[in-house]
């Protein structure tokens, strides 16, 4: 068995390898969604000089430190318009934003009119795991109808993907993080486009999840996710919001030229 | 290893995995479509489980375990283009 292992990945020329492996959870789907987000940078004909990666706060603001391309780290809200700042500086780069809820619903939504508006090249890689991630008992815009644990909530949950098809994104998919090849091309596609395109990676949070708060079962909460959701590309936007009976629905929905 | 047709030259892999990188969520273990991998008795330098190779000439290089590992833990390459001979 010995002569299986070996010192280097092949992914290991686009991390700090000294930092690696990660201080996210064993199994979380932020480190999956990396992982395909470097294979679909990889598989495109751009060259790693010219991909910027901007992320925000929280779990998802560790990504801009472990990616060897040219990250920033926005710790304090407005990820959209800071990402759109530097489009319109560095107009021959292609800006990619990796956020969570935080970063792009509660202090960045309001940028999303102007930018699908003007049109600015800007992929949004949204990891919405339905909580805050610190602050497990809140309810927030995605939390699922009649799902926060600390009181009920009696609110719908926040449709990314009709929000993001209405401010006029020209690419709009979602993805869970283990359909790790559909979600890849859909990275490959995306970073193509020529407008603000929008990916939601539905991950689940493993440590603070607030119905079964055991830890160590990565792989079976993955399965779940998996087995509660179907494809169904084109489907129209208004129907993709999470309810508890429905199942998820993934696909891609809005691909303009 | 499940044979469909003969005369058929299917692509044979060899997985690697770096142990000490491995957080122990074994996605490559549940996820694995031909079952090479299993779970260690063993524990690496953080106190995880690692998956282990049980059978080496099952892997068909389908790249599942690399694209979908959180920690750049395990990755394949094709070894050889096998011809399939007997059912």
């Amino acid at each position: 068995m010995l002569e299986n292992i070996e010192k280097s990945h092949p992914a290991d020329c686009f991390l700090y390898t000294d930092s690696v492996p990660s201080v996210w959870c064993p199994g979380c789907g932020i480190g999956t969604v990396i992982n395909t987000f470097i294979q679909a940078v990889e598989k495109s004909s751009f060259s790693s000089d010219k991909v910027c990666v901007v992320s925000g706060m929280g779990c998802t603001g560790k990504v801009a430190e472990y990616l060897k391309f040219n990250s920033f780290n926005k710790i304090d809200g407005n990820l959209i318009e800071y990402a759109a700042k530097l489009k319109l500086q560095n107009s021959d780069r292609k800006i990619v934003v990796f956020s969570n809820n935080a970063d792009f619903l509660i202090s960045g939504a309001k940028d999303l009119v102007e930018i699908g508006e003007k049109g600015i090249e800007l992929l949004v890689i949204h990891v919405n795991n339905i909580i805050y991630t610190i602050t497990e008992y809140k309810a927030i815009p995605t939390t699922p109808f009649m799902r926060a644990s600390a009181d009920k909530n009696f609110e719908l949950p926040f449709n990314i993907p009709h929000l993001a098809k209405e401010c006029g994104a020209t690419y709009v998919a979602r993805w869970t993080p283990l359909r790790a090849g559909w979600l890849m091309y859909s990275m490959i596609d995306s970073l193509s486009k020529r407008g603000f395109s929008v990916i939601e990676v539905i991950s689940p949070c493993l440590m603070y999840y607030p119905d079964s708060k055991r830890i160590g079962d990565a792989a079976e909460l993955m399965k779940f996710y998996d087995d509660n959701s179907v494809i169904k590309h084109g489907e129209l936007t208004e129907d993709l919001d999470i309810r508890v009976h429905n199942r998820i629905i993934l696909g891609k929905f809005v691909d303009k030229k | 290893m499940k044979v469909f047709a003969t005369g058929v030259k299917v692509a044979r892999g060899e997985v690697h995995i770096l142990k000490d990188m491995c957080k122990g969520c074994h996605f490559c273990v549940t996820y694995c479509p031909m079952d090479v991998l299993e779970i260690s008795t063993e524990f690496n330098t953080k106190g995880y489980h690692f998956p282990i190779v049980k059978n080496q000439d099952d892997c068909i290089n389908c790249g599942l375990c690399g694209m979908i590992c959180p920690d750049f833990a395990i990755w394949s390459t094709l070894k050889e283009q096998k011809e399939v001979v007997e059912l």
